[in-house]
């Protein structure tokens, strides 16, 4: 069924098109912004149709390392393989095919503002995959229908609440059957009592096959449905366990304080 | 002293004639002005964006230059000047009789004062339009682009498809009071000897001293294409700008 989504396959060793091993691995992953390191070696790999969930606290880098992985952001040093595929070299057609098949979701939704609910998700399968407008509009209608949202499809963005907002982003981020989707704390932005249709939406496509990498604080979702967490402090991984061992046993001393923050944030340490 | 208005002697018979066929003209060479402004400022926008240095020198260029002299000057430069530059065989082709050559309303497009005025004001429009729409773009967030990069789309499909329909919308009503001011600029062109309405008004004046009635035509045409044209094209701009307009009203 996915070979019907690759009209065009682009020339070039690393082929992106179809993935055979939708994995992940970051070796040696260094960031800098100037002087300033914000992921200072970063090692992990992640597996195919695993659900990973990236906590730590904020500016540790979490974001900047899911950017790092469609090229949102350069590397400075290391490598980051995909497929097994080296992606540091990529560039022009190699690089815009391997960002098409990865879907990326972002905390501001950034749904096109000019554009209704189905053309949001169509767009990008007609422009950029070739298909054609009927097959697109097709698709993008069975999307919203996925996310429970068939009927605001003639809905521009800004008539949209927050969560259902992300809920078209996320149909959007799916149009090309990515087997990797990135998640950049996608319920962040949302009024509390929206996080949950999003985490819904995120919870029927966790193990499905699909590769699900979330930076997140939602630490609900880390708990019960991602395969791994990893924790991140001062752009450096500290710990990765299973959600059972992290939020019972967190090895490491700031995951142990970030968690008691988080999750008890009226009883904890008087500010010094 | 009486003022004494003959209202005859402007609008019949030869006088008429030559109002009409000077608004049309006024008109034509607008919407062939505005065409190709609009065409010019894309592509030196696309020049800019995607040119790398050269690029953006080359549209500085232009925009300093077109913007920073005189309309008429540049009207008398591309007719006196530029236009005995072209080679002769293309002149002599615009000069010899075509069966296109004539608009509705018998207005001649294949003629140098036509080409020269629609070209002239389109140029220097161009110049002003680049940098408004270039801030319409500059006001399109971020995240925007983001999103059309994360999911692969090229550079000129990003610019296509995300940047500039957003970009218009945003610079819409600037861009609509430059399209006004290219109509009225147009009035300049009667200095290259292009019969529009300015310079058929003036031929009223010298034909039966009718100065004040012909002008004060001349002047109501004017403001009306202005506010029915404006009005039109406000209409007619991007649905997103005034669905954002009411919205900031409401």
């Amino acid at each position: 069924m996915l070979s019907a989504f690759f009209s065009q396959s682009a020339a070039g060793s690393a082929d992106f098109s179809r993935l055979e091993n939708a994995s992940v691995e970051f070796r040696d992953v260094v960031k800098a912004f100037g002087d300033q390191r914000v992921l200072n070696g970063i090692n992990l790999t992640i597996n195919p149709g695993e659900v990973v969930a990236i906590l730590g606290p904020s500016g540790s880098g979490k974001s900047t390392l899911i950017r790092l992985i469609n090229q949102l952001e350069s590397l400075s040093e290391g490598d980051i393989l995909i497929d097994n595929k080296s992606t540091r070299q990529l560039s022009g057609r190699a690089l815009r095919q391997l960002r098409s098949r990865v879907g990326f979701v972002f905390q501001q939704f950034n749904l096109y503002a000019h554009l209704n609910a189905v053309q949001n998700i169509s767009l990008a399968l007609e422009a950029v995959h070739g298909w054609n407008k009927a097959a697109a509009h097709t698709r993008a209608l069975e999307l919203l229908n996925q996310v429970g949202l068939s009927d605001k499809a003639q809905h521009m963005p800004s008539q949209l609440s927050g969560g259902q907002q992300q809920r078209v982003a996320i149909a959007r981020a799916l149009a090309s059957s990515p087997q990797i989707i990135l998640f950049d704390e996608p319920t962040s932005a949302l009024d509390p009592e929206m996080i949950g249709e999003v985490l819904y939406v995120m919870k029927t496509l966790a193990h499905s096959g699909i590769t699900m990498i979330v930076v997140t604080h939602e630490m609900q979702f880390a708990r019960e449905i991602a395969d791994r967490v990893v924790f991140i402090d001062g752009g450096e991984i500290c710990e990765i366990a299973p959600p059972a061992t992290f939020f019972t046993r967190p090895a490491h001393p700031r995951a142990r304080r970030f968690l008691q923050k988080v999750l008890d944030p009226l009883h904890q340490e008087r500010p010094a | 002293m009486t003022l004494l208005l003959d209202w005859q002697g402007v609008l019949t018979g030869q006088p008429l004639q030559w109002i009409i066929s000077g608004f049309l003209t006024t008109l034509w060479v607008t919407v062939a002005g505005i065409l190709l402004a609009t065409i010019l400022a894309v592509l030196f926008l696309g020049l800019r964006t995607g040119g790398g240095r050269v690029g953006y020198v080359v549209v500085a260029a232009w925009v300093s230059l077109f913007r920073n002299t005189p309309l008429l000057v540049q009207l008398l430069f591309w007719y006196f000047a530029a236009w005995n530059l072209l080679p002769l065989t293309f002149r002599d082709f615009i000069n010899a009789d075509h069966p296109g050559a004539i608009l509705p309303g018998n207005v001649w497009w294949l003629t140098p004062e036509f080409i020269c005025s629609a070209w002239g004001l389109a140029v220097f429009t161009s110049a002003f339009l680049i940098e408004e729409i270039e801030s319409g773009l500059r006001a399109v967030a971020n995240g925007q682009r983001e999103a059309a990069v994360a999911q692969g789309f090229s550079t000129w499909r990003l610019f296509r498809l995300i940047l500039l329909p957003q970009g218009l919308a945003n610079a819409w009503q600037p861009i609509v009071g430059q399209y006004l001011n290219l109509m009225k600029l147009s009035s300049l062109a009667s200095g290259i000897g292009f019969a529009e309405l300015t310079y058929q008004v003036r031929q009223i004046e010298s034909y039966n001293a009718h100065a004040l009635e012909a002008f004060a035509v001349g002047t109501v045409l004017y403001l009306l294409t202005g506010v029915i044209a404006g009005a039109i094209l406000v209409r007619l701009g991007p649905k997103h700008a005034r669905t954002a307009t009411k919205k900031r009203m409401a």
